[in-house]
């Protein structure tokens, strides 16, 4: 296979036509979805039929879902099928409340699996790569959900699995992988792991990462590129949507194609949930085209980006969705300022003294909230008025950014919690929190 | 040219870091000769002379801290104040300053670890012109 495309008919469709192709997904998404506890109520208050639909436009018409909604009819209580006919769950941790689960047919996996397979071709790779995957194989969609797509792709697939460097380090130079999947906090983990055995990871196999799961911002992935010699492409998945395989960015770089066949788009106000003017930024808000035993409408992502006008030189025809501004619901405020660590994040990865992990504190002192910026060295050094300056120029440029001024904290190596899961980033010690 | 290793180990404001270091040292039988710290209330650099710096080094890498390894110069004078003076004032006559020092008794003299805030080459001819006895390495 030769093509630019894994799909072209569905990746280069007319936006016209593509949308009438949704509108009649849509139908029969809400066809299969009547068969729901959950959906089927509501539509029928809401007077949503199949026949109804005339275009992507009635959206609107539908109610919106919610992460709570899949908490309190944890675990099977939205589905829209009957259970011998889901195959797989995945299950995202309950750290607060129930967990939720989210089923899958057979035919959603297959089509999963081709959504991703079509995002792996998209970037460029092909059946004769070795693809290694760094996400754990779980509950966690990033396990099995790129191992089925790599192997649709026809890639030998490496299921390394989450954890254990050494023995990624051992399987890349021994296999020659040429591929990565990872979260970008273990992106440059890894690059560290290869360091210390002396090799320089410019000098592996690897020529392309796919980073996602964990917001990033574009300077993390310049210094991902550069440390890796190999380009890292912004991958989006959910759980809540099937896993990795929701958008990708394209070998331009500038933005993600969300897959509109499967999905439509919306960007809303979190606050008003009205459509935000075209191009400025909004809470993603998702409904699935594409799926049987769970189909989802309206799902508030809480994650905040917007679309990016204009037309992409690749050729696809679905929408690009801007790099992530971080979710609605990781947003500070802190004395009257709204603040995301994708701000913070942002300016710590511009001093190349630092390595990529930091942690935010805020906690009351007195009446005042107070921020505290740990970051963490990456060198050793005897300049005592080197760091010290440093501190000064970070806590600068930091209140520039997020207009106050946060104590800013150099640590070294480990003192800030590592997880093999997504990186802690705020700790949020408040008595009112 | 005539310098000594020391080891420099970033340290966080952090109750029990100083204990950890000093513990591993203790269980590997290095000896600290010299050690001086330096703090803000953020952070601190530890700068030790010990018997093996480059066990020592390792060591504390190993151990999860940021640890360089740079030269500095140490002067051996006669253990009074006057002779103290008197390789200040040479080394300040031959143009160098002092970025920052520490001092240790060693063998009944008196040891003066320096780091020239300018080039440790220059400091070093400085001292070495001026007469002073420099230590290099310990045997």
């Amino acid at each position: 296979m030769n093509s630019k495309y894994w799909n072209e008919e569905i990746e280069t469709m007319p936006r016209k036509q593509l949308e009438q192709f949704q509108v009649e997904r849509l139908k029969k998404t809400v066809e299969i979805a009547m068969g729901s506890e959950f959906y089927a109520p509501k539509f029928k208050e809401l007077g949503i039929t199949p026949e109804s639909i005339k275009s992507v436009e009635d959206i609107k018409r539908f109610p919106f879902t919610t992460k709570n909604d899949l908490r309190a009819t944890y675990p099977f209580g939205i589905k829209s099928i009957p259970l011998e006919k889901v195959v797989r769950l995945h299950s995202s941790s309950g750290t607060t409340g129930n967990p939720t689960v989210i089923l899958h047919s057979k035919k959603d996996l297959d089509e999963w699996a081709d959504a991703m397979a079509r995002s792996m071709y998209c970037i460029g790779l092909r059946n004769t790569d070795i693809i290694q995957n760094t996400s754990g194989y779980g509950m966690f969609t990033g396990g099995l959900g790129i191992q089925y797509a790599a192997e649709r792709l026809g890639a030998l697939t490496v299921p390394a699995g989450a954890g254990n460097s050494k023995r990624h380090v051992k399987f890349i130079t021994d296999f020659g992988t040429t591929a990565l999947h990872c979260i970008p906090s273990y992106a440059t983990r890894l690059a560290a792991a290869f360091e210390e055995e002396g090799i320089d990871p410019r000098n592996t196999t690897v020529h392309t990462l796919i980073i996602g799961a964990e917001p990033h911002s574009e300077a993390q992935r310049k210094r991902i590129e550069e440390i890796w010699g190999a380009k890292a492409y912004n991958n989006f998945g959910m759980s809540e949507m099937c896993g990795p395989g929701v958008a990708i960015e394209c070998q331009e770089q500038n933005g993600m194609h969300i897959w509109e066949d499967n999905y439509i788009v919306e960007i809303l106000d979190p606050e008003t949930l009205e459509p935000v003017p075209e191009g400025e930024l909004g809470e993603l808000v998702l409904t699935t085209l594409n799926r049987e035993a769970m189909p989802l409408f309206r799902y508030r992502t809480r994650d905040l980006t917007r679309i990016l006008p204009g037309d992409c030189p690749c050729g696809r025809t679905h929408k690009r969705l801007a790099r992530f501004q971080g979710r609605s619901d990781d947003m500070m405020i802190v004395k009257g300022v709204n603040i995301y660590p994708i701000q913070i994040e942002k300016i710590l990865m511009q001093f190349p003294e630092l390595a990529s992990d930091y942690l935010i504190t805020i906690e009351t002192v007195g009446d005042n909230d107070e921020m505290t910026v740990e970051a963490e060295l990456a060198q050793a050094t005897d300049d005592f008025s080197m760091l010290q300056n440093l501190t000064k120029e970070i806590t600068r440029r930091l209140k520039d950014e997020i207009l106050l001024t946060p104590r800013v904290k150099l640590v070294g190596k480990g003192v800030i919690p590592q997880s093999d899961g997504k990186a802690k980033r705020v700790n949020d010690l408040r008595n009112n929190h | 040219m005539k310098t000594i290793k020391q080891i420099s180990i970033f340290l966080e404001n952090q109750r029990g870091k100083l204990s950890d270091i000093l513990t591993a040292l203790k269980n590997e039988n290095i000896e600290i000769q010299a050690a001086s710290v330096a703090d803000t209330n953020e952070f601190g650099i530890l700068r030790l002379i010990t018997s093996d710096q480059k066990k020592a080094a390792k060591l504390l890498s190993a151990q999860g801290n940021l640890v360089s390894m740079n030269e500095v110069l140490a002067i051996q004078v006669e253990p009074d104040t006057a002779s103290f003076t008197d390789a200040i004032d040479a080394l300040t006559a031959g143009g160098c300053t002092i970025s920052y020092l520490y001092t240790f008794h060693k063998d009944g003299k008196l040891v003066l670890i320096i780091r020239p805030s300018n080039s440790l080459e220059i400091a070093e001819r400085v001292a070495s012109e001026k007469g002073l006895t420099l230590i290099q390495g310990w045997e």
